[in-house]
């Protein structure tokens, strides 16, 4: 896929998202989790659904709090179910049976008056052995031990007292979770290797209490839960057929159970899937187990067989999202450039599969939600450049789209004004006042002022500013062309810049400009900050001075050093850390220069002012102290160039009276040949290494042969090695 | 001198140098084993105690990084279904890479004393007594700081001899990678290629073209090198131009299967879409197969071996005992290949 390829290349690398296609306005809530997200193993925001021991807890408290008729407060028994420990349960026994008058901890609290003792106690017998459970059921997924845990400790005495309660209990809702502890219970204590390679034993414990009083409970979540361990006990135990049958009626069961049942479900050998598929009772279950399968390994296959079995079914929904959102980011991860014709061959040819099947169902007309189809196909041929076919699908999806529903409404725009847009050849006055509309929408959506939920549209923007701005570029607007698509060669032509700010402050702007302008990046301050720095470069310090002052608010608006100063060594932190009596702004800098530039035309102090004016110069350089100066989000000039500097720094030579200071000037013209070199080749990086060394040039030389008894020739032979250098080996 | 003469002469020194030593030499051979289940069956067994004397080094756990938790933890803690009576066993612990490009500096040393703990309880309770333990990590320039502080901090709680694995890239640009603060390093000659969907490269795992771009580095490498050997098999999964997986128990048998794929040369194109040893299969995948044998390994070990300055003591470690074809290589092959060394 190119279309985003385009506006990403330049990215700076890390999770990029390319989709705009929403499986939120098509899918049913229930399979949130397994929406396609190349960010996440599990999609939105709940991770204790992820938390194979935290998963249920929510609805174990609900039914608790509905078997005590809503007498213990939510907090209270979440301490009670959750938290506590076999000490802290009896401690709130002992309170409730008035054996203590102290209830800990303080955050829980009992009202005795409504509270049914019975009821209460019946809790109170359940939780005494389900804590004990915890100890081998509930274990903390990861950790260093100071020792090891060994495999989960399943005590007969606890065998006994959990049959025994069994048993005696009267209470169908304890004695289903009895039911569920034995059932559990006999997983764990059937953990053992040698288990594991031990055929299927019909008379195993597990399975003679699940089939027992399967019948006699109510199929709930407790039921598909004890179904759950029966299923890991067939799968511990190689048999994948009825292991991944059952992991799919769980699946079936809600929401919770779906990531643990699609995380288990496993086939060893083609066998083993054929024996599962068998095991369906009906076309519905055996749907359900082709959108495992398709959701794990191959939702193409999984769409074809469930759409030959019942067209209408919602199983293919969330396959159909998966498909194209994993298409979306297709190829957008493989950094390795160019591919082999081979893999490209491979790669058109699933593509085409794809396509074509998606094609084929939507052409059907017989799903239960077409609109969903037909925008599916419009874009999977969207994406595969076919404008033609996805028009042709937008168009049947335009008329079976459900009113009033705000994300599918606006799924549909998003997608067709890509492809609108995407299909422009040219544009003129009447496609701007078609698409100012549509780009509006967009802008809208990014500055949150207009807001759907779970739309997902990001990408959008960039697509499709980038291909108006090279319909413009291919026009010649480059005013146009560069607020869709903001270049730095743009800057270093004045007159643009004046155009765009005129644009900018132009009273009566068209809808189409207004619109525009929301995907130009910059503001007037910065183009008027920009202007400035250009023509101070220029040595046009009155207009510089003057764009400057428009500039409302600078930021910063104080250079770091004092950029008249200069070093025999380049270092801006320290003139950035050294003392300043006087502080400027970028205009206040401006204005001084402007000062001296007056004074040395005047023939005033001409060595100082040519100096003072040739560090102002060095420091708004690369090399220089005062970055900060064209640091600015628009640089439209080259900031390495050394030929205004060096210009100043002769005149000062030229003025000198003495030789120390024409031992300065010298040296620091020396500095400007040398970054010259810099400037002109790539290896400026690269250290101290003899190879890349610039050569000596002419003022190293002067410097060597005509001021060599100055104190100044000292402190550079001191400081720097490679005059040092220069000068011994000569 | 030219530096092919320069070689040649270098060649014929080591030469008659081995020549002369050949009775001093002092060459062992040992296996890894990798598997999280201990359960050495007899064939393994058996030839664990004649080619290598009972020398084994075993892989205790895997360290890797959590991003739920954003932490380091312990993984694939070997199981033992078998006692170790009689097995002179090393300790590996493999930590990836990801750890040390994850974890604070500051967290280093609770790192080292974990992985110590784990180490000695495991030791402990399997009544192993080991004399050398070895880590093994393809570490980065990026991580090359975290990690060799790990090292000292874990010789410096250990206390045993320090081995690590060390690979080719790293002998070659030891300078940026760097030398990790250890007792002995262990040259990992195999693993050398690269993994891609081009069904026309050359074998990743050992090829000629390739060792040759790293092999000139080794005789400078400033620590004592023992030498890892492969003798594994695998095949590589390609789907849509891209490679999926990697698989070690998918091999030339399963792929010979005329009504499961069509062969060509090294690659096997799938007919069908099906499951097979645990994997999902899709019609038109390809499977590029990488696999070592014994005339592989012969070539290997003879342009390995000019380049291996001499050491007492040398140990040949096989990769590895779990998934060792047999019908390929037995104890006299094996032993064959140790005593070129």
């Amino acid at each position: 896929m190119a279309i985003a390829g385009i506006v990403w290349a330049c990215a700076d690398g890390g999770e990029e998202n390319f989709s705009m296609f929403s499986p939120e306005a098509f899918v049913a809530k229930d399979y949130t989790p397994f929406f396609y997200d190349s960010n996440y193993w599990y999609y939105g925001q709940s991770v204790e659904i992820d938390d194979n021991n935290n998963r249920f807890n929510d609805q174990v408290i609900n039914e608790w709090d509905s078997y005590l008729n809503h007498q213990l407060n939510k907090p209270t028994l979440r301490y009670l179910l959750l938290k506590a420990s076999p000490k802290g349960i009896d401690s709130v026994s002992n309170y409730i049976n008035g054996k203590i008058s102290k209830l800990k901890p303080d955050s829980i609290q009992v009202n005795m008056s409504k509270l049914d003792k019975a009821k209460f106690n019946n809790l109170y017998g359940y939780l005494k052995l389900a804590k004990e459970c915890e100890k081998f059921a509930v274990i903390a997924p990861y950790g260093w031990y100071d020792t090891p845990p060994p495999l989960p400790p399943v005590s007969a005495k606890l065998e006994g007292s959990l049959s025994s309660a069994f048993n005696k209990s009267k209470d169908p809702f304890i004695k289903q979770r009895l039911w569920f502890q034995l059932v559990r219970y006999y997983f764990f204590n059937d953990d053992t290797t040698k288990s594991k390679t031990g055929a299927i034993d019909n008379k195993a414990d597990i399975l003679v209490w699940f089939n027992n009083y399967k019948g006699t409970f109510p199929q709930n979540l407790t039921y598909y839960r004890a179904m759950g361990y029966v299923a890991g006990y067939y799968r511990r135990k190689g048999n994948y057929a009825l292991s991944n049958y059952l992991y799919s009626r769980c699946y079936d069961y809600s929401y919770e159970l779906k990531i643990p049942s699609k995380f288990s479900f496993h086939a060893q050998q083609d066998a083993d899937w054929q024996a599962t598929l068998k095991l369906a009772k009906n076309n519905q279950e055996k749907i359900t187990l082709w959108h495992m399968l398709g959701m794990e390994y191959d939702p193409v296959r999984a769409i074809k067989e469930i759409a030959a079995l019942d067209p209408k079914s919602d199983k293919m929904d969330l396959l159909l999202s998966r498909i194209i959102n994993m298409s979306e980011g297709e190829g957008e991860s493989d950094y390795s450039g160019k591919i082999a014709d081979t893999a490209q061959q491979a790669i058109k040819k699933a593509e085409a599969r794809e396509v074509n099947l998606v094609d084929s169902i939507a052409l059907k007309n017989n799903t239960t939600k077409p609109y969903y189809w037909n925008l599916a196909a419009g874009y999977l041929n969207y994406i595969y450049k076919d404008y033609k076919k996805a028009g042709k699908f937008y168009d049947m999806a335009k008329k079976q789209l459900p009113v009033n529903d705000k994300l599918i409404t606006a799924q549909y725009k998003l997608l067709t004004i890509l492809l609108n847009i995407d299909e422009l050849q040219r544009i003129d006055p009447k496609i701007e006042a078609k698409i100012t509309e549509p780009l509006a929408w967009l802008a809208n959506l990014r500055d949150g002022k207009e807001h759907i939920t779970s739309l997902r549209f990001d990408p959008a923007l960039g697509i499709c500013a980038n291909h108006i701005a090279q319909i413009y570029k291919k026009q010649g607007d480059w005013l146009k062309a560069n607020c869709f698509k903001d270049s730095i060669a743009f800057y270093t032509d004045s007159s643009h810049v004046q155009k765009l700010t005129d644009l900018m402050t132009k009273s009566q702007k068209s809808a189409f400009e207004i619109t525009m302008l929301k995907y130009y990046p910059h503001t007037l301050d910065e183009l008027y900050y920009s202007q400035a720095t250009v023509l101070t470069y220029k040595e046009n310090i009155d207009k510089a001075i003057e764009k400057m002052s428009l500039v409302k608010t600078m930021n910063p608006d104080t250079l770091a050093g004092n950029p008249f100063n200069s070093r025999l060594n380049d270092c801006h932190d320290c003139d950035h850390a050294a003392h300043q009596k006087q502080k400027f702004s970028p205009l206040t800098f401006l204005k001084t220069m402007k000062g001296i530039k007056t004074d040395l035309r005047a023939g005033k102090d001409k060595f100082r002012n040519a100096w003072l004016l040739a560090n102002a110069y060095y420091n708004i350089t690369y090399y220089g102290n005062a970055r900060l100066f064209y640091q600015s989000s628009l640089i439209g000039v080259d900031i390495t160039d050394q030929s205004i500097t060096k210009k100043y720094y002769l005149l000062a030579l030229a003025n000198a009276q003495t030789n120390e200071q024409r031992a300065r000037c010298t040296f620091m013209a020396a500095k400007c040949e040398r970054n010259e070199y810099y400037n002109s080749t790539d290896n400026n990086n690269q250290g101290a290494d003899e190879a890349t060394l610039p050569p000596p040039g002419k003022y190293f030389a002067d410097l060597k042969n005509h001021y060599s008894n100055t104190k100044y020739y000292q402190e550079v032979l001191q400081e720097c090695g490679y005059f040092k250098k220069f000068v011994t080996e000569k | 001198m030219s530096y092919r003469s320069f070689l040649y002469i270098g060649i014929l020194f080591w030469t008659c140098l081995v020549i002369s030593c050949k009775k001093k030499k002092n060459v062992t051979t040992a296996f890894y084993y990798w598997k999280s289940n201990f359960n050495l069956n007899v064939q393994q067994g058996d030839i664990l105690k004649q080619t290598a004397h009972n020398t084994l080094y075993l892989r205790f756990f895997d360290v890797s990084w959590n991003d739920h938790y954003h932490n380091a933890f312990p993984n694939a803690i070997v199981n033992f279904s078998q006692q170790t009576n009689g097995l002179q066993i090393t300790p590996v612990i493999f930590v990836t890479n990801k750890t040390f490009e994850n974890i604070r500096s500051e967290a280093i040393d609770s790192l080292a004393i974990h992985c110590n703990a784990l180490v000695n309880h495991i030791a402990q309770k399997q009544k192993i007594n080991y004399k050398n333990i070895q880590i093994d990590c393809d570490w980065t320039l990026s991580t090359r700081d975290k990690y060799f502080s790990f090292l000292k901090s874990f010789k410096k709680i250990n206390q045993h001899f320090l081995e690590a694995t060390i690979r080719l890239h790293q002998v070659k640009y030891k300078e940026t990678t760097g030398i990790p603060p250890i007792d002995k390093g262990i040259l990992m000659f195999y693993n050398m290629g690269k993994v891609n969907a081009n069904l026309q490269q050359p074998n990743s795992i050992y090829n000629n073209a390739d060792a040759q771009k790293y092999i000139s580095y080794i005789p400078q490498y400033p620590l004592q090198l023992d030498v890892a050997l492969a003798l594994f098999s695998w095949s590589v999964q390609i789907r849509d131009g891209k490679v999926i997986q990697i698989y070690g128990n998918i091999g030339e048998k399963e792929l010979s299967n005329p009504i499961n794929f069509k062969q060509s040369g090294n690659a096997y194109c799938a007919k069908k879409s099906f499951f097979l040893n645990g994997i999902y299969i899709k019609e038109n995948d390809n499977f590029k197969l990488e696999k070592i044998d014994l005339n592989m390994l012969t070539m290997a070990v003879k342009q390995l071996i000019p380049y291996l300055p001499p050491q007492k003591n040398r140990t040949i470690i096989y990769y590895e005992l779990a998934n060792l074809n047999l019908s390929k290589f037995n104890t006299q092959t094996l032993s064959q290949i140790s005593a070129d060394f």
